[in-house]
């Protein structure tokens, strides 16, 4: 199992069921292959940084899901047959999850030692000094 | 180190001179060290999402500014251009404005 992240963009005209329905495909497609969806974020429309298919708005989707690599190969394949979709983009995202934890758990680590090192050098100071 | 120098050779006055010259200068030239915004943040996560972190980043024409100027680290300089070309696949960030 992968965790994957795809941020597409469809039409800006499309309509709220029509957006619905399509959405509901794609997760159709992913609980069929044993996957799992774990974020669905509507953004809603958003200015484009340049215009695609001649289009200057575009309504983002942001859709993270853990899954057997071939599932994102018929998500990929019905993106680029669906009329809706202007642009997607896939990451796979639990390699740098794992980083990001891995970092995480470093940081912590070294906040811990620094306040108990601290307090020992402190009294040492003093006693040296005199 | 300038005053010591200085003080041994008073009849080579060229050479007082010289050193006095190159201090000058080097003032002149003085930049405040920069440092990596990430690094003393403490940002892990370079997203290519996050259009506002990134968006500091690209100079107006939409280019990636040189870690030269920035000041950003190279670890942290890879995973910022990267992500923000992937923000540029996705017309989150611009390839180029004319």
């Amino acid at each position: 199992m992968r965790i994957y992240e795809q941020l597409f963009i469809v039409r800006p005209d499309a309509t709220e069921p029509e957006i619905d329905s399509f959405l509901e495909q794609i997760t159709g497609v992913i609980n069929g292959a044993g996957g799992k969806v774990e974020k669905l974020e509507k953004w809603g429309i958003r200015k484009l940084a340049y215009p695609v298919e001649k289009r200057h708005e575009g309504y983002y989707v942001l859709l993270q899901y853990s899954s057997q690599p071939d599932v994102v190969k018929e998500i990929e394949r019905r993106f680029r047959v669906s009329d809706l979709v202007l642009r997607y983009l896939t990451v796979r995202i639990d390699e740098k999850l794992k980083w990001l934890e891995k970092r995480k758990r470093q940081r912590e680590r070294r906040a811990r030692q620094k306040p108990a090192a601290e307090p020992a050098a402190i009294p040492g100071e003093p006693v040296a000094q005199e | 180190m300038a005053e010591t120098k200085g003080g041994k050779p008073i009849s080579a006055s060229q050479q007082t001179t010289g050193t006095d010259k190159a201090v000058v200068t080097r003032r002149q030239f003085f930049r405040r060290k920069k440092v990596c915004r990430f690094c003393v943040e403490k940002i892990d996560d370079i997203d290519y999402k996050d259009v506002k972190l990134l968006s500091a980043f690209i100079t107006e024409r939409g280019r990636i500014i040189p870690r030269r100027l920035s000041g950003v680290c190279s670890p942290h300089q890879r995973r910022l251009s990267n992500a923000i070309k992937q923000a540029r696949n996705i017309a989150l960030l611009p390839f180029t404005t004319r």
